[in-house]
C-alpha cells in the first residue's frame, strides 16, 4: 500500500478497514468488552439529556416544557452562587496544589538520605488514601470550638486567640480551610508526576552547571525548576478540564451555616433532589446537569487548544 | 411408532405444564429497606417460615442497601417495574400516594382482620395517614419519636430534681454548667432534615415547627413565619450564647452526639425513645459512667413530644391482585400468633430459641436458658451481640398477641418505661400533602431556612436580621406560594 510521490518521499496508505479487522481481528475481539461497557454505561445514559427540556417527576409521563428549566436556573440566585463558586474553588485548588506540590518536589529532589527521602514520600502520598468522609471526621475534629478541636486549643495557648474559633461553621474560615484540607490531602499525591520529571534530568546538565561555578540554589532554580516547566503547563492543563466536577470534597465538609455560601454546582443539583421529597423536578436538575456539562465541554475544547500550542499535541 | 411416541411426549408435555402452573405460587414482589432483617441475618429463613406459614404465596424480597434503599426504589418506579409491596417513609408514601403509585386500601383496611381482632390499637396513627379520607399504607408500629433524658447522677450532684417547667429545665442546665464546667444539652443540628424536624429539642422549640403546619379551621401556614418560632429561636441563641447548648450541635453527626453523651460531655439528651433507653444506659456504663437515666414528660405548658410519622407498608398500583396480597402478607403481619412473631421477632432457630442453650451476650458474658425459655439468639454478623427484634419492635406493635399466644416480650424495664413514658406524652406529626409547588420549591426554602436557624442559633445574626435574610433571599416568597398551593387543596 506504499507508493512514492512526485518528491520522492513514501506515503503509506492505509489498508481497508474490513482487511484490517480480518487481519488484526484477536486486537478487535479484545475490544468488544470495552466498546459494549462503554455504550452501555457512557453512551446510553446520555439520552437522559432530553430530560433537560421536561419537567419529570419520576411518575407519570414527562411533560415538555422547552427552555423552561434553563429560564429557571438562570434566575435562581443559588444557581449563579454554585456555578462562581465551582469556578473560585476549582481554580484557586488547582493553582495552589500544583503550586504546593512543585515545591515539595523541588524540596524532596534535594534531599540527600534516599531512605529519609522514600519515606517523606510515603508520608505524603498517604492522605490521598484516605476517603473525604474519613478525612472531613478528622479535620471536623481538629478544628472543633471546643476543648476537643487541636488546632484552636493551640492558638489559646500561644495566645494567639481567647476562645475557639469555629471555623467550619464561618463562611470565611470556610473557604479557608477547604483549601488547606485539599492542600494536606492532594498535595502529595501531584508530587509524584513531577518527581518522575526531576529524575528524568540528565545528571550531566547539573556537572556541567556545577563546572560553571553554580551553587545549589542556582542549580535549583537554572536547571531543575525550567525542566519542570512543560509538565507543570500539563498538569494545569490536564485538570482545568475537569474543574467542574466538585462534589464530594465540598459535600462532606458543609453544614447549614455555610451551606448556601458554599454550595458548588453538584451539591446545588444534589440538595434540589433530597430536599424536596419523593417528588423532586428531574428535568430541572438534569438541565443543572446539562449546563455544567457544556461548560466542563467549552472547557476541556479550551484547553485542548491551549495543549496543542503549548505541547504541540492534544489532550482529546 | 415414532408418531405415537410423539403424541405421548406431546401430551405429557402439556399434562407438565398444567400440573407445573396449578402448583405454581402467587409470587409477591416486595421492596423493602434494612428494617427487616438482610440476607446476611437470616433473612431467607424469615422468608421460608413466612412461605411455611402461607402456602401458596412466592415471596421474593427485593432489599437494596439501607441507605440506597430510597434511590433503588425511584429507579424501579421510573422505570415502571412496580414492585407488588413497599415500605415508604411518610415523604414519600403522601407523594407517591397523590401521583397514584399506591393502591387505595381503605376498604380493604375496614374490612380487615387485624383492624377488628379487638387487639389493635393504633386507630389514631391511622387517621393520620389517610390522605383525604383515603388509606394508601399499613403500619404495624407507632413511628416512635423522642424523649429527653437527663442523668440521674448529674441530678443528684446537683441536689435537684427532675425539672417540670421550661425555667426549672433552664436552672438544671445552668447548674450543670456550673458543676461540671460543661455544656448541658447536645443534639444532632439544631433543626432535623426531616419531620418532626425538632424532636432534638423539644424544650426550646416549645410549641414552634418550621414547617408546613394546618391550623384548627384547616388552613395552611408555614410554622417558620410564625411568632411563636421566633421565640424560639431566641431561647435557642440565648442557650448557645450561654454555653447551655453545645455549639457544636451544628456540625455533630447523632453518633457524635451519642458519644460526647456516653463520654460524659453533657447531661440532658433527647433521643429516641424504647429500646435506645437500654442502649444509652448499656453504653454508658460500658464507658464506666453511672447509667441511670431520667426521662423527662413533657414540660409545663409544652406540646407533647412528637410521635414520628412511621413508615408503612403500601401495595402498589401495578399490583395484579391487590386484595390477595392485603389479606396474606399485610393483614397478617399483626395476626397475634406466628406470623406476627416472625415479624417481630425473626424466624426460631436462626433469630430466637426456646432450646436449653447457652448464648454468647457480649465478648465477654454467656447467658444459659432452660428447655421452653424464649431467647434471642447471636447475632449472625456481629458475633458477642444478640438479636433484639426483627422488623416490628414489640414496644411499638399496634397490637399485641392473641390472649392465648406465647407472648416473649423480652423487653428491658428501662426500654418499656420510657416507651410508656413516650407513649402517653406524644403526639402525631402531621403529613402535609404534596402539591406541585412544594415539591419545586422545597429544596430551596428548606436550605434558606436551615441556614437561618443556624445562624440564629450560633449568634452570627440576630432573629429578626434571620428574618430579613428570610425575606431577601427570596425564602418568604416561596413560603407564601406552597402555603397558596396548600390552601388550594381544601
Amino acid at each position: 500500500m506504499a507508493s512514492s510521490t512526485s518528491n520522492g518521499t513514501i506515503r503509506v496508505g492505509k489498508k481497508p478497514l474490513g482487511q484490517r479487522m480480518k487481519k488484526y481481528w484477536g486486537f478487535y475481539l479484545m475490544f468488544i468488552p470495552v466498546l459494549i461497557f462503554v455504550a452501555v454505561f457512557h453512551y446510553a445514559p446520555m439520552f437522559g439529556i432530553r430530560y433537560a427540556f421536561y419537567s419529570w417527576k419520576i411518575v407519570g409521563d414527562p411533560q415538555w416544557v422547552g427552555l423552561a428549566n434553563f429560564e429557571k436556573l438562570f434566575k435562581q440566585s443559588q444557581f449563579s452562587t454554585s456555578f462562581w463558586n465551582t469556578i473560585v474553588f476549582s481554580v484557586v485548588k488547582l493553582v495552589l496544589n500544583t503550586g504546593m506540590a512543585v515545591i515539595i518536589s523541588l524540596l524532596l529532589n534535594e534531599m540527600i538520605s534516599i531512605k529519609f527521602k522514600k519515606l517523606s514520600q510515603t508520608i505524603i502520598y498517604l492522605p490521598h488514601f484516605m476517603s473525604w468522609v474519613v478525612t472531613a471526621s478528622v479535620f471536623s475534629l481538629l478544628l472543633a470550638p471546643s476543648a476537643n478541636g487541636l488546632i484552636n486549643q493551640v492558638l489559646i495557648k500561644l495566645h494567639i486567640i481567647d476562645e475557639g474559633i469555629y471555623y467550619l461553621a464561618d463562611k470565611g474560615h470556610w473557604r479557608t480551610w477547604y483549601y488547606i484540607i485539599n492542600l494536606w490531602r492532594e498535595t502529595g499525591w501531584q508530587t509524584i508526576i513531577f518527581m518522575a520529571t526531576l529524575t528524568g534530568i540528565d545528571p550531566g546538565i547539573y556537572e556541567a552547571a556545577s563546572i560553571d561555578g553554580a551553587g545549589r540554589w542556582q542549580k535549583m532554580w537554572y536547571v531543575t525548576f525550567p525542566a519542570l516547566g512543560n509538565t507543570i503547563i500539563t498538569v494545569l492543563i490536564l485538570n482545568l478540564a475537569k474543574i467542574m466536577n466538585l462534589f464530594e470534597s465540598v459535600f462532606v465538609l458543609q453544614n447549614d451555616s455555610v451551606r448556601r455560601a458554599t454550595n458548588v454546582l453538584q451539591t446545588y443539583v444534589y440538595y434540589q433532589t433530597f430536599n424536596a421529597g419523593a417528588s423532586a423536578d428531574y428535568g430541572y436538575t438534569t438541565a443543572v446537569g446539562l449546563f455544567r456539562s457544556l461548560v466542563g465541554l467549552a472547557l476541556m475544547l479550551i484547553c485542548n487548544w491551549a495543549s496543542k500550542k503549548v505541547r504541540g499535541r492534544g489532550i482529546v | 411408532m415414532k408418531k405415537l411416541t410423539a403424541l405421548v411426549l406431546a401430551l405429557a408435555l402439556c399434562l407438565s405444564l398444567i400440573s407445573f402452573a396449578s402448583a405454581d405460587a402467587l409470587k409477591i414482589v416486595v421492596m423493602v429497606d434494612g428494617t427487616v432483617l438482610d440476607q446476611n441475618n437470616g433473612r431467607d429463613a424469615i422468608e421460608a417460615r413466612w412461605e411455611e406459614l402461607h402456602p401458596g404465596y412466592d415471596i421474593e424480597f427485593v432489599q437494596p442497601d439501607h441507605s440506597a434503599y430510597y434511590d433503588v426504589m425511584q429507579q424501579r418506579i421510573s422505570s415502571g417495574d412496580w414492585p407488588d409491596v413497599l415500605i415508604l417513609s411518610s415523604t414519600y408514601y403522601a407523594d407517591y400516594a397523590a401521583a397514584g403509585v399506591l393502591w387505595d386500601m381503605t376498604e380493604a383496611w375496614e374490612n380487615s382482620k387485624t383492624k377488628n381482632s379487638g387487639r389493635f390499637t393504633g386507630d389514631i396513627v391511622f387517621d393520620g395517614l389517610k390522605i383525604d379520607g383515603k388509606l394508601y399504607g399499613f403500619a404495624p408500629t407507632r413511628g416512635n419519636g423522642c424523649v429527653t433524658y437527663v442523668k440521674k447522677a448529674w441530678l443528684d450532684a446537683c441536689g435537684l430534681e427532675a425539672p417540670t417547667t421550661y425555667d426549672d429545665y433552664i436552672a438544671m442546665c445552668r447548674a450543670f454548667k456550673d458543676k461540671f464546667g460543661t455544656y448541658a444539652v447536645s443534639a444532632a443540628g439544631f433543626v432535623g432534615n426531616e419531620a418532626p424536624f425538632v424532636n432534638y429539642l423539644p424544650e426550646f422549640y416549645q410549641d414552634a415547627y418550621p414547617f408546613f403546619v394546618q391550623q384548627e379551621d384547616g388552613t395552611w401556614v408555614d410554622g417558620f413565619c410564625q411568632d411563636n418560632m421566633k421565640e424560639a429561636l431566641q431561647r435557642i441563641q440565648d442557650a448557645v450564647a450561654e454555653g447551655l447548648i453545645d455549639k457544636e450541635t451544628l456540625t455533630n453527626k447523632t453518633s457524635d452526639a451519642r458519644n460526647k453523651f456516653y463520654d460524659d460531655k453533657f447531661g440532658v439528651f433527647t433521643y429516641w425513645a424504647g429500646t435506645w433507653a437500654t442502649n444509652l444506659k448499656t453504653n454508658l456504663e460500658a464507658n464506666g459512667r453511672d447509667g441511670e437515666l431520667v426521662a423527662l414528660k413533657p414540660l409545663e405548658g409544652n406540646p407533647l413530644y412528637y410521635d414520628r410519622v412511621p413508615p408503612v407498608w403500601c401495595i402498589s398500583a401495578a399490583c395484579k391482585n391487590p386484595q390477595e396480597v392485603f389479606d396474606a402478607f399485610i393483614d397478617t403481619m399483626l395476626d397475634g400468633g406466628d406470623t406476627q412473631m416472625l415479624w417481630e421477632y425473626g424466624a426460631e432457630g436462626t433469630h430466637w430459641s426456646r432450646a436449653a442453650e447457652t448464648v454468647l451476650a457480649g465478648t465477654e458474658k454467656e447467658a444459659t436458658y432452660e428447655e421452653g425459655q424464649f431467647h434471642m439468639k447471636e447475632n449472625l454478623e456481629k458475633a458477642g451481640t444478640l438479636y433484639t427484634k426483627n422488623h416490628i419492635d414489640p414496644m411499638l406493635a399496634l397490637a399485641g398477641f392473641d390472649p392465648s399466644y406465647d407472648d416473649p416480650m423480652s423487653v428491658a424495664p428501662e426500654a418499656k418505661a420510657a416507651s410508656e413514658l413516650f407513649n402517653a406524652n406524644s403526639r402525631l406529626a402531621s403529613i402535609v400533602p404534596a402539591t406541585p409547588e412544594l415539591s419545586e420549591m422545597n429544596g430551596e426554602l428548606t436550605s434558606i431556612k436551615s441556614q437561618i436557624i443556624a445562624d440564629v442559633a450560633l449568634g452570627s445574626i440576630s432573629v429578626e436580621e434571620g428574618y430579613k435574610t428570610f425575606v431577601d433571599e427570596g425564602g418568604q416568597e416561596l413560603s407564601d406560594a406552597i402555603v397558596e398551593s396548600l390552601n388550594a387543596l381544601n
